[in-house]
């Protein structure tokens, strides 16, 4: 029990207003250190479950418990975001305004790490993701697939013991992608956190320790 | 960082927001100094002539206006306590009856001449005080602005006047104005022997309330007032305070909905950046504090700027209003300003900064 980095109880997520029923029950269980990876056509439920585990939301029913301790009865979520989790959209979502080393500060702000300690740690991050000549780069004008590895730089800030990712290489051609996961994967060795990923791309689950397939808001 | 980079991603919307605090600012501070620099001119006009009390009618709106008889006047100069009584009228004349394009107006304080009250005019004076009815004294800016000096003749209400002093004074309505014979007034005002207003001196030791009773008693319809409380007195000033706190007013609630807007507008183009801070950890309290500081930033910005634009504004405005306007700031006005201004940041950012930080992150990462 105390080695697992993820486990969900029947977790039901409904959107009344919508009489949408995103999960329909999912219990997954997570070893630390393992790579999952999730499968599904859209609007299988796949993101959502993304979305409770990592916090992000609150579930209908049922529970997540992130390293032993029940999201349910955590009275702060944004402390459970800031430290346990590191996220890594598809887009992105790096502040288009900040230099690449700004946006992976971001996080380490959240929890009051000194502007020195931040700086220093985001530049140590960019230059492990192959970007140590874009540091002061705007992230308006970096490639999407340098914005990616600022965002999986971002996700490792905090030093987190669960890296989300959902869909990292839907907005990149499929060279890139590749190179993105095996930054993802390189990061995730190096740290020892356990990786979720969300995707459609089979080429993405090649290296995880455990696929799970969706399906109309369960697992298949 | 990114309060600073926020703000300047809309270069102009942020210029525009800061100028809009920075002119509201302005007008309180520019119109207050102007207010309160009228207010102290009178003061200091009061004081400048030495005496304790003065005297109008008590029905006039303004002292312009003020008449009292020759028998109130005996009536109260022989009262007991009164040393001296100066007697005065007082009008403004149109710098286009003078035909000289450069004077919006004049004032004219009539005066009797040899008085104790114009013996306030000698020290400085170029020239000397009027001695005659056909004489004259002009302040240095009404001599400047009418291109006359010492030796040469105005006519004024039909009357040539030989200027034969200028006199200075630090106060500007009355450096803008001219001392003639109060005997010229009366006549071109149809006044008889009616004077407008009489200045006491009081002689050492008399209580100045008791001479205003009676005063009051025998003359129902006179005032008497203390020329230290003059301003205080005359509640038509009053009206100065109210146009300056409504302009005030409307500056505040403009600058107010100019920040409100701006940080709307931030919020609203900003929701997936903010989805993206939640997302990583910050707390509703950090995206609050985000958003406020940057309507405070704005607001700072602006009120420092509105300090030295209302300074420069109040300046300005008296320059080129009719002479006769004075200014005066104090540490307090231009504080209180700058103290608006972070207010009205502060409020001006509240609501949208509370919008931002009741966003779901996950509502906020969706937002297209």
């Amino acid at each position: 029990m105390s080695e697992l980095a993820i486990r969900t109880r029947d977790l039901v997520k409904r959107y009344d207003g919508a009489g949408i029923t995103a999960l329909a029950g999912v219990s997954i269980d997570v070893e630390r250190g393992h790579y999952l990876c999730i499968m599904g056509p859209s609007g299988s439920g796949k993101s959502t479950l993304l979305n409770l585990v990592g916090a992000l939301d609150v579930p209908t029913s049922g529970d997540v418990v992130l390293n032993g301790r029940s999201l349910a009865t955590e009275s702060n979520l944004d402390v459970v975001r800031a430290r346990e989790i590191g996220f890594i959209f598809q887009l992105h979502n790096l502040i288009p305004t900040l230099t690449a080393v700004e946006n992976v500060e971001i996080p380490m702000m959240a929890i009051g790490v000194p502007r020195r300690a931040r700086k220093q740690r985001a530049v140590e991050l960019l230059t492990e993701v192959g970007l140590s000549h874009r540091l002061d780069s705007v992230a308006t004008r970096l490639s999407g697939g340098e914005r990616q590895r600022v965002s999986i730089a971002r996700a490792l800030a905090n030093r987190p013991s669960v890296i989300l990712a959902d869909e990292p290489t839907g907005d990149v051609d499929s060279r890139t992608g590749e190179q993105i996961m095996e930054c993802i994967q390189a990061a995730r060795k190096q740290c020892g956190a356990t990786l979720v990923v969300v995707t459609h791309n089979p080429e993405i689950s090649r290296g995880a320790e455990r696929t799970l397939h969706m399906k109309d808001g369960l697992l298949q | 960082m990114l309060i600073l980079k926020n703000l300047l991603r809309r270069r102009t919307r942020t210029l525009l927001s800061t100028l809009g605090i920075a002119l509201g600012i302005a007008a309180i501070i520019a119109f207050n100094a102007v207010g309160r620099g009228f207010k102290e001119s009178l003061d200091r006009y009061m004081r400048s002539t030495g005496a304790e009390v003065l005297v109008v009618n008590r029905s006039a709106m303004a002292p312009e206006y003020s008449r009292i008889s020759k028998e109130e006047v005996d009536q109260v100069r022989a009262l007991p306590g009164v040393e001296h009584l100066s007697a005065g009228t007082f009008t403004i004349i149109s710098g286009r009856v003078l035909k000289k394009p450069k004077i919006k107006f004049l004032t004219v304080f009539g005066r009797v001449p040899g008085d104790r009250l114009i013996e306030k005019y000698k020290p400085g004076i170029d020239g000397r005080l009027l001695q005659a009815d056909d004489e004259m004294i002009l302040g240095s800016d009404a001599a400047r602005d009418l291109e006359l000096k010492t030796g040469d003749t105005l006519e004024l209400l039909h009357h040539p006047l030989k200027v034969v002093g200028i006199y200075t004074s630090d106060v500007k309505f009355e450096s803008a104005g001219c001392v003639v014979p109060s005997s010229m007034i009366q006549q071109e005002m149809k006044m008889g022997d009616s004077v407008g207003l009489f200045w006491l001196y009081l002689k050492p030791g008399s209580d100045w309330k008791a001479i205003r009773a009676a005063i009051e008693e025998k003359c129902p319809n006179l005032a008497a007032i203390q020329t230290s409380e003059f301003t205080a007195y005359y509640n038509q000033l009053d009206y100065i305070d109210w146009f300056v706190w409504i302009v005030s007013l409307i500056s505040v609630v403009v600058g107010g909905l100019g920040v409100l807007n701006t940080m709307l507008m931030s919020v609203s183009e900003r929701t997936r950046e903010i989805g993206t801070l939640r997302a990583v950890g910050w707390s509703r309290g950090q995206v609050l504090r985000l958003i406020l500081t940057e309507g405070m930033l704005i607001s700072m910005v602006g009120g420092c700027l509105g300090v030295l634009i209302g300074t420069f504004g109040a300046e300005t405005l008296i320059h080129w209003a009719p002479r006769g306007l004075d200014t005066r700031y104090s540490a307090l006005l231009l504080t209180q300003g700058f103290l608006i201004a972070v207010a009205l940041g502060f409020f001006g950012a509240l609501y949208p900064a509370w919008q931002a930080s009741r966003l779901s992150p996950i509502e906020a990462l969706k937002y297209e």
